[in-house]
C-alpha cells in the first residue's frame, strides 16, 4: 500500500515484470493482469496503480481528491513516490483520460503515452454510452465486440451477481459492492455525461502518442480516435479489428504488440 | 395522533400495455405521452382533493417532488404549495420537497419556503429530501459521488439563512455567496418545522435525532413490512440519546375506504392495480447512481436494493396479497381505523400520511373517501400520543391575525363598484 502522508488518499500499486517503466492507469473496471497487460509485464516493468475504491485502495480516498486537477496531480505523486522517470504512460479508457490530462499537464514528466479508448471528449451526433445508467448485464454488449470471447464470457459472470433472490454468498456480495465503490470513483469525474474539457488541451500534449481504439467500440466510438489525433500534434492512430471497448480485454495480443511497437521494443 | 392528506399526482392515461412498451415510468419515458390538456384537468382535479382534505378535517395536506416521473407531477412542490396556501386557511402545509442539491444557490429554497411560510401565516412544514437517485442523479445530473456532502452544505447554510438577522457571507465547497441576507425570512421562529423523507438509511435517523427534525418514513409496502425499520429508528434514537416522542416520525400509508368492505375492492381494485403495475414499473439501470448510498448502507440495503425489488415494491400481487401485506389499507372506515391504530402503536409514530388517492383513483371515490375518513376514522384516533408535545408542528399565526385572500379584492370581498 503506497502512503502518501496524511490526508493524503492511500493507494494499492501492482508491479509485475522488469525492463523499461510503464506506469498504467486502469479503467472503470479496475486492473486486471490476465489481458494485455500481464503480456506487456514480460517486457515492462509495470507499475499500476489502484484508484481509491478500486482494488485493495480504500474508497475513503476519494474524499481527499477534491476535484479532476487533484486526480491529475495525483498521478504524478504516484510517479514521484515510486521513482519512475518519464515513463510510458499507458491508460486505458477513464485511465485513459486521466493519462491523457497528465500529458497535458507536464508535458515534459511523461516519455510516451499509450491512450486505450479513453474517455473524456463529447460530440451529440456519437454520444458516449451511460456507463452510470444501465444494468451490468445490458453494459457488457457494449464493452465487447465478441460477446462469446473468453473475455466476454469471464465478465458475463458478473450478471449472476445481480440476483432476485438473497441467494449471494458473502464473496459475491463484496465483489458487487467492489464494483459499486469504483464505479463511484470513476462517477465522480465522468457523471452524468463524460465530456471533461480534455479537448481543450489536447494540445498541450508533445510526447509521442499511441492512439488505440477498437474498431467495434460500441461504447465509445473509433471516431473519437481521430477527433484526439487531429488535436495532439505526435499522434498515430492503431485500430485493433474485431475488438470491442476493452481492447486489453478482448484482444490482449494484438493490444499489447502495438504498444510495444510504439515503445520500440 | 396527527393526519396528512398527501398527494403523488400520478398521471392517469398510460396506455394499458405501459410495462411492455416502456422502459420506466420515471427519468426517460418520453413526454410526448403526456397530454397537456388533461395535465391541466388534473392538476386542477388534484388540487381540489387536496383542499377538500382540509374541509373534511385533516390537519395537514401535502405534496411532494419527483422529476421526469409519471406517478409523481410535481417537479416544484413550491408551486403546488403556493396555490394551496392560498386556497386553504387551515391545514398545515407539508412540502416534502425541496431536493436540497438541486438547487442553485440552495438559498432559493430558504426564500421560497420562506415565501410560503409569509404568505401561509407560518403554516409550511418544510422537507429537505436528499431526493431519490433517479431523482438527483438521473434527472438533476447531480454528481452521486459528492451529493451527501453537498446536501449538508446546502442544508447548513438554508438553515443559517433562516436563522440569521445581518447579512453574512457563506464560504462552502459548493456554494459561495458573499452577502446571504434573506428576504423575507419566515413567520415561524427560528424557522419551520423540518421534515426529512427517507427510506430507511441509519444517516438520515442520526442527521434527524442530531437537528431535532422530523423523520418521515415513506415507503409503498405498507406498514407491515416497516416494523423493522421504525424498530432500527427508535433503537438508534435511544442509543443516541434522542427522546421517545412519536411525534418525531411519520409513516406514509396508501389507503382505500369505501362505505362498505365488500364495495371496496371493485370501487378500487382498478386504480391500485394501475398504481403498483404501472407506476411503479421501474427501470433498474437508473435505479441507483454508483455512490448514492454509503458503502455501509449499500451492504445494509443490497438484498433489498438489488433482490426481491420486484416483489418489495408490489408488482403483480393480487388485491388479496396487497390488502393482506399492509401494502394498502383497504375496507371501510371501521376497517381502515382498526388497521391506522395498529400501524400508529407497533410504528409509535405520531403523524400518519394517508395516500387516500392511489393510481387512476378519481375525484368522486377519493372524495368520498377523504370524507369518510374525515367523519369516521380521524376524530377516534386522535387522542393517540395527545399527551406528548409535537415539536415538529407548525407555530402559525392565530386565526385572527390571518390575512383573508380576496379582501382586498373589491369584487371577491363584495365591496366593488
Amino acid at each position: 500500500m503506497l502512503d502518501l502522508g496524511s490526508g493524503r488518499p492511500k493507494l494499492e500499486v501492482q508491479e509485475a515484470g522488469a525492463g523499461p517503466s510503464l506506469f498504467f492507469l486502469h479503467g472503470a473496471g479496475g486492473v486486471a493482469w490476465d489481458g494485455a497487460l500481464g503480456l506487456l509485464a514480460k517486457h515492462f516493468h509495470v507499475y499500476a496503480p489502484s484508484l481509491p475504491g478500486f482494488g485493495k485502495s480504500p474508497s475513503e480516498g476519494l474524499e481527499l481528491i477534491e476535484d479532476a486537477l487533484e486526480l491529475w496531480q495525483l498521478g504524478f505523486d504516484v510517479m514521484e513516490a515510486l521513482g519512475l522517470e518519464k515513463p510510458l504512460l499507458v491508460g486505458e479508457s477513464f485511465g485513459g483520460w486521466i493519462a491523457a490530462e497528465m500529458a497535458a499537464l507536464r508535458p515534459k514528466e511523461v516519455g510516451k503515452l499509450a491512450l486505450l479508448a479513453p474517455v473524456g471528449l463529447w460530440r451529440d451526433e456519437s454520444p458516449v454510452v451511460d456507463l452510470f445508467g444501465l444494468t451490468i448485464g445490458e453494459l457488457l454488449p457494449f464493452l465487447f465486440h465478441d460477446m462469446k470471447s473468453a473475455a466476454a464470457r469471464n465478465m458475463s459472470q458478473l450478471t449472476t451477481l445481480m440476483s432476485d433472490k438473497d441467494d449471494r454468498t458473502q464473496a459475491q456480495i463484496d465483489q458487487l459492492i467492489a464494483i459499486f465503490l469504483g464505479f463511484r470513483t470513476a462517477a465522480k469525474f465522468l457523471f452524468p455525461v463524460p465530456d471533461t474539457g480534455l479537448e481543450r488541451r489536447l494540445w498541450r500534449i508533445r510526447v509521442p502518442t499511441l492512439v488505440l481504439w477498437g474498431a467495434q467500440d460500441r461504447l465509445i466510438a473509433p471516431s473519437y480516435a481521430e477527433l484526439i489525433a487531429k488535436r495532439v500534434r505526435n499522434a498515430q492512430v492503431v485500430t485493433i479489428e474485431r475488438c470491442g471497448h476493452l481492447s486489453m480485454a478482448e484482444q490482449p495480443e494484438a493490444t499489447a504488440k502495438e504498444i510495444q511497437r510504439f515503445a520500440g521494443i | 395522533m396527527k393526519f396528512t392528506w398527501f398527494h403523488l399526482m400520478p398521471y392517469r392515461w398510460l396506455p394499458a400495455d405501459f410495462r411492455e412498451r416502456y422502459h420506466s415510468v420515471w427519468v426517460d419515458l418520453p413526454n410526448g405521452i403526456y397530454d397537456p390538456e388533461k395535465g391541466h384537468d388534473l392538476y386542477n382535479e388534484y388540487l381540489d382533493m387536496l383542499e377538500y382534505a382540509e374541509q373534511c378535517g385533516f390537519d395537514a395536506i401535502a405534496v411532494n417532488e419527483h422529476h421526469q416521473n409519471a406517478y409523481g407531477m410535481m417537479p416544484s412542490p413550491n408551486i403546488m404549495a403556493a396555490t394551496l396556501a392560498r386556497r386553504t386557511s387551515k391545514a398545515m402545509l407539508l412540502v416534502l420537497g425541496n431536493s436540497i442539491v438541486c438547487y442553485n444557490p440552495p438559498t432559493r429554497i430558504a426564500e421560497e419556503f420562506a415565501m410560503l411560510d409569509v404568505i401561509s401565516g407560518g403554516r409550511l412544514i418544510a422537507g429537505f429530501p436528499v431526493g431519490t437517485s433517479m431523482d438527483i442523479n438521473y434527472c438533476a445530473g447531480q454528481n452521486p459521488a459528492t451529493v451527501r456532502d453537498k446536501y449538508r452544505e446546502g442544508h447548513e447554510l438554508i438553515v443559517k439563512a433562516w436563522k440569521t438577522r445581518e447579512p453574512f457571507a457563506f464560504n462552502g465547497k459548493y456554494t459561495k455567496l458573499r452577502y446571504v441576507n434573506l428576504w423575507p425570512r419566515p413567520i415561524q421562529q427560528p424557522h419551520p418545522p423540518v421534515w426529512i423523507p427517507g427510506l430507511g438509511s441509519i444517516e438520515t435517523w442520526d442527521f434527524c435525532a442530531q437537528h431535532d427534525y422530523n423523520y418521515s418514513y415513506l415507503s409503498f409496502s405498507g406498514y407491515k413490512r416497516a416494523r423493522n425499520m421504525m424498530n432500527g429508528y427508535w433503537e438508534r434514537r435511544t442509543a443516541l440519546g434522542a427522546d421517545d416522542n412519536p411525534h418525531s416520525a411519520a409513516f406514509f400509508q396508501q389507503v382505500c375506504i369505501s362505505e362498505t368492505d365488500a364495495q371496496c375492492e371493485k370501487e378500487w381494485w382498478p386504480h391500485v392495480d394501475y398504481f403498483f403495475n404501472k407506476c411503479l414499473h421501474l427501470y433498474p439501470g437508473t435505479s441507483e447512481a454508483p455512490g448514492y448510498r454509503s458503502e455501509a448502507s449499500l451492504r445494509a440495503g443490497i438484498v433489498a436494493q438489488f433482490g426481491n425489488t420486484t416483489q418489495n415494491m408490489g408488482i403483480d400481487k393480487t388485491w388479496k396479497q396487497l390488502v393482506n401485506e399492509g401494502y394498502i389499507l383497504a375496507g371501510s372506515p371501521e376497517t381502515v381505523r382498526q388497521q391506522i391504530e395498529e400501524l400508529g402503536k407497533t410504528l409509535r409514530v405520531g403523524h400518519v400520511l394517508l395516500g387516500c388517492q392511489i393510481g387512476s383513483a378519481p375525484a368522486e371515490l377519493v372524495n368520498r373517501a377523504t370524507k369518510l375518513a374525515g367523519d369516521q376514522i380521524l376524530p377516534k384516533l386522535r387522542h393517540l400520543y395527545s399527551d406528548y408535545e409535537d415539536r415538529w408542528w407548525p407555530k402559525a399565526l392565530p386565526a385572527s391575525r390571518r390575512a383573508k385572500p380576496g379582501a382586498h379584492n373589491p369584487v371577491s370581498a363584495g365591496v366593488g363598484p
